[in-house]
């Protein structure tokens, strides 16, 4: 599993293969050091999950070189230790700022927005110079360098970065709203900051930039989906309450709710964990408040469908279809998923294993993310807690994925909620990929023919003006 | 892809002990290649088998039954693969499909006691081992490491460094148990590879108690995890690959082994080395299958003794009610046991043994007994609740000494592909049944410690067998006496191995696994050392795992 789509961020996110690369082998928070602004600014890299995807499989923490798979070729994460030679041991405030705020590096050139420069530039100063001391005074160097990115052309020129910024990077820093709490103001510095949720919650335009007017309104990251958390109380999260999206962000579940999975659950086990309680908060005072955005499809909160259904009595003492693809629903539900779900899939007594009716895994009408956890499985990587549940990319075929997911959401979930084999297959091989290299050339094929064009007209504008002017007598 | 035909390493038998022999092989870059007799089969299909089998207590009914590799089945009735010489029954029960056995043991993974290596020069009763516990501890540290084993540290055995995880949380029956029979007896946790948190990406136990037939989530190390661990260093398994004959050289080396498909097409594999790893029934067979004139008593059988010193772990056993509610049935199927009585003096005149209590749920044997009965209506629902909750159980898991006449030789009764089937010839001597006696005063005392009423002892002189096949295969340094030497390699071909329960010389009072997967790690070593510098990282890695 990677750290791709939440990281990949602004350009790639949506066309982002996520299980192309490996695991983060993270460890927790580095030691903490004494001065408190380097205590302060370690918070702050934990929740902006720096480490997440500075750390390569196995790798030294934040040592860079994780792959982060997309269309146009592996973009690997820097090394951000204070090494001098390898990474940013001889950046100024100045230098640290710009890149973390602006996307531009050292060097002047410009970082690619796997990045989420675009909402880190929500960074108050002071954070900036807190993150500035605890990169170079409460981390340890490492003299390694990653493998550098070596995209394809038109790709490989950062310089294109530049236009693009100026078209959708908003580099002015967080300002406060008088008219809203305290709480409310820090919640949303978080949220749109450091802890970037919109990186993948909100959808892009077909420049791969955020739709300010859809935000946090749900966008698919081509293999997991991150839903909508708008307040709205069909297509959002509008019936959890604080304490529920508090719960969720510090253990990854919200009983009879939902549980993180995929690139949430990484979220939550590398960083909003980490948070204090009053952060946590302060970032579900403020989703709570932001623009509910409701989808007319949408006739039930993803949570609220479903109850105990059992369905065995027509299986027990008959053998099972010699071809597994013919195996039924309840077959496959008794097979796989009862063992932990329990006969009837309400789950264990203590809720440890979840319930599958009452549940956001199987109330989606974007069956994305049922067909990725049972694929995949949960796995948390640093807080020792392991296994969550198994995946079983191994052992369901994809027929068998997408009769067992239509039996989970027509008899848990959401009844209008299809799973397809196609979807399985893709999903299964990466996520639906576009060829963004060719359309990128395309495009700029067209705009040479274009430019070419003009300049021709042009020419020849000048050379008729010129030809009337010479061709005209002479006052 | 077409099937190789040739390899540098070739293992018979997909088992833990065959698989993670592959597997260090395949990781130290050598081609092997693993032969299995049966197919593969898919852990949600044995489950989902196993919930609709109208035979819940027979754990090999969800199992598949392959022709061409037949496996002996008792339930509903024997099958007859594995012929009975007498005069004692031997009703082994093993599993033909890629992984091997262990798809349905309850994980049990005890090291041995040190004086189990020494019974001859300390109790004069059956044969010194070639090696000491103290050369084992590494190897059963790794082992334990690779499976994730936890367990209590009283139970005898003695190590340098801490299991690899705390041991599953304590079944509520587990716990009166202790507590009532304190201090007369210590009950501890079993030594078991069993996860009680995430370990090596497979999840925890969640309690599902059917650790056998099939533990549905991964949470107990197969032989399965191993052959998925050899795959992904580059070993190749082929599966329903029936091996029939193993063909020495004129030098006396093996160059290569026969197999039938389904089809009985034979095929011919070569190799430079070859791990014989098909269990203490099948790889006597075929050794034994295997003979020619100048080997007219099979391969690798200079002294007469393959096939010999069979040996297994009998038991006798007390059901009773105990005076509060048990509920047996939460948690694992076999988490505790009194190990007290695995060593002592009193070997000299009768067998040690470990007292096992299960955990296995009540529910299914109080139905059969209740209906048996002839008991019905609300009697029924009354009388099954309360025995369910209270109905417990103590067996004892008993050492039998190594005797050569108890043997697995060829029946002349051949299966569908026309191969001799195994015979088993099988007494249990009056040194095992005086151990027998002994543990029954320990049985009734326990009854009384735990207000037990309806007290039923097994049939006197009946005894259970535990599928803890041991021997056939024996280690030992004398070439005359035994067939494999201290590292399992065949005293008269200097490149096949043995590797599994069989090279154990005694069987001791544990279950046999973990010691043959150590040994079997031991013998890989010995085949191809690693580079000291791994051997030292390892045990560096192993040593800060365990500070």
């Amino acid at each position: 599993m990677s750290r791709g789509p939440r990281a990949a961020g602004i350009l790639l996110a949506a066309l982002v293969a996520l299980a192309a690369t490996q695991a983060v082998a993270a460890t927790g928070p580095a030691p903490a050091s004494s001065s408190a602004e380097v205590q302060r600014g370690h918070y702050l890299a934990v929740a902006g999950d720096c480490e997440a995807c500075h750390t390569a499989p196995g790798g030294k923490p934040l040592a860079g070189g994780l792959p982060i798979a997309t269309p146009v070729g592996p973009i690997f994460s820097t090394n951000i230790t204070p090494s001098k030679q390898d990474g940013i041991g001889d950046y100024s405030l100045q230098q640290f700022s710009d890149a973390v705020r602006k996307g531009v590096r050292g060097d002047g050139k410009h970082l690619y927005p796997a990045m989420p420069y675009t909402a880190y530039a929500q960074l108050t100063d002071a954070d900036v110079r807190a993150m500035y001391a605890y990169f170079m005074h409460g981390v340890q160097p490492v003299d390694s360098r990653p493998t550098q990115t070596h995209l394809p052309f038109p790709f490989n020129i950062r310089l294109s970065m530049a236009a693009w910024n100026l078209l959708f990077l908003d580099d002015k820093p967080f300002k406060p709203d008088p008219g809203q709490s305290v709480e409310w103001n820090r919640g949303a510095y978080l949220a749109r900051g450091l802890t970037h949720c919109s990186t993948c919650h909100t959808p892009r335009n077909f420049m791969m930039a955020e739709k300010p007017s859809h935000a946090l309104a749900g966008a698919s990251l081509g293999t997991w989906f991150a839903p909508n958390i708008t307040p709205d109380p069909e297509s959002g999260i509008g019936n959890w309450t604080q304490q529920d999206i508090v719960d969720y962000l510090k253990t990854g579940s919200a009983p009879g709710k939902g549980q993180a999975a995929g690139p949430m659950a990484e979220a939550v086990d590398h960083s909003l964990r980490h948070l204090s309680d009053a952060d946590l908060s302060a970032i579900a005072v403020y989703l709570k408040s932001i623009p509910a955005r409701h989808d007319s499809n949408d006739t039930r909160a993803a949570d609220a469908w479903g109850k105990p259904y059992a369905d065995f009595a027509g299986l027990r003492g008959k053998a099972l279809p010699k071809d597994p693809d013919q195996m039924t629903g309840p077959q496959l539900y008794d097979a796989y998923c009862a063992t932990c779900h329990q006969d009837r899939g309400q789950g264990s007594f203590d809720g440890g294993l979840p319930p599958l009716f009452h549940n956001t895994a199987t109330g989606h009408r974007n069956t994305d993310n049922l067909v990725m956890v049972m694929l995949d499985g949960i796995a948390w990587r640093t807080d020792g807690s392991g296994v969550h549940m198994p995946g079983f990319a191994q052992e369901l075929s994809d027929q068998q994925i997408a009769t067992l997911g239509n039996y989970l959401t027509q008899h848990f979930g959401n009844p209008a909620a299809m799973v397809t084999v196609d979807q399985v297959r893709t999903l299964r091989a990466g996520g639906a990929s576009a060829n963004l290299v060719l359309l990128v050339r395309v495009l700029m094929a067209i705009v040479l023919v274009i430019v070419i064009a003009i300049i021709v007209a042009i020419v020849r504008m000048i050379a008729r003006r010129r030809h009337r002017t010479t061709s005209q007598p002479a006052p | 892809m077409s099937t190789p035909t040739s390899a540098d390493v070739v293992v018979i038998g997909s088992g833990i002990c065959g698989a993670l022999a592959a597997c260090r092989l395949a990781q130290q870059g050598l081609s092997v290649l693993i032969l299995e007799a049966g197919p593969r089969i898919d852990r949600g299909r044995i489950v989902a088998a196993f919930r609709n089998s109208t035979r819940r207590g027979d754990w090999m009914s969800p199992y598949p039954f392959s022709p061409w590799a037949p496996q002996p089945e008792y339930k509903p009735r024997d099958n007859g693969y594995l012929v009975q010489a007498g005069p004692y029954p031997y009703p082994a029960e093993y599993i033909r499909v890629v992984g091997g056995t262990t798809w349905h043991w309850a994980a049990q993974a005890w090291r041995l006691v040190p004086n189990d290596v020494r019974i001859k020069s300390l109790y004069d009763v059956g044969v010194d081992w070639p090696i000491t516990y103290d050369e084992l501890d590494a190897w059963y540290q790794e082992a334990e490491e690779i499976l994730g084993v936890a367990g209590a540290d009283n139970t005898g055995s003695p190590r340098k460094h801490p299991f690899p995880m705390q041991p599953v949380a304590e079944p509520w029956s587990m716990r009166r148990f202790r507590e009532r029979l304190a201090p007369a007896y210590a009950v501890v946790a079993n030594t078991v590879a069993r996860n009680s948190r995430s370990y090596d990406g497979r999840p925890a136990c969640v309690g599902n108690n059917s650790c056998q037939p099939i533990c549905p989530v991964n949470a107990q190390y197969l032989g399965i995890n191993a052959v998925d661990s050899a795959e992904a260093a580059g070993a190749k398994v082929v599966p329903n690959a029936v091996v029939y004959r193993i063909e020495a050289d004129a030098k006396g080396r093996i160059a290569a082994v026969h197999y039938y498909d389904p089809d009985k097409q034979s095929h011919r594999v070569t190799g430079k080395e070859f791990i014989l790893a098909a269990n203490g029934i099948e790889s006597p067979k075929l050794l034994l299958l295997s003979a020619t004139d100048k080997y007219p008593n099979g391969l690798a059988n200079r002294s007469g003794m393959v096939g010999r010193n069979l040996m297994d772990h009998p038991s006798s056993s007390l059901t009773f009610y105990a005076d509060e509610e048990l509920w047996l049935g939460r948690g694992p199927q076999s988490p505790s046991s009194i190990n007290t009585m695995r060593d002592g003096a009193f070997r000299a005149q009768h067998a040690a043994y470990r007292l096992d209590f299960t955990n296995i749920s009540q529910v299914n044997a109080v139905t059969e007994d209740l209906i048996r009965e002839g008991v019905y209506g609300p009697a029924f629902k009354q009388q099954l609740r309360w025995r369910a909750a209270r109905q417990c159980n103590v067996k004892n898991v008993l050492e039998v000494l190594p005797h050569p006449e108890n043997r697995i030789t060829l029946s002349s009764e051949k299966d569908a592909l026309g191969i001799p089937k195994p015979e088993a010839h099988y007494s249990i001597d009056e040194y095992t049944r005086r151990g027998a006696d002994v543990s029954h005063n320990d049985f009734a005392k326990i009854a009384q410690l735990m207000g037990g009423t309806g007290l039923r002892y097994s049939l006197d002189g009946q005894f259970a067998n535990n599928q803890h096949i041991t021997g056939t295969l024996g280690m030992g340094n004398d070439p005359t006496k035994f067939v494999t030497d201290g590292f399992g390699r065949s005293h008269d071909h200097e490149n096949l191995f043995c590797c599994g329960t069989g090279v154990m010389p005694t069987a001791a009072t544990m279950n046999s696994t973990l010691t043959a997967v150590a040994l079997a790690l031991r013998t890989v070593e010995h085949m191809h050392p690693r580079q000291a510098t791994t051997k030292e990282s390892v045990a560096r890695a192993a040593a800060e795992t365990s500070a």
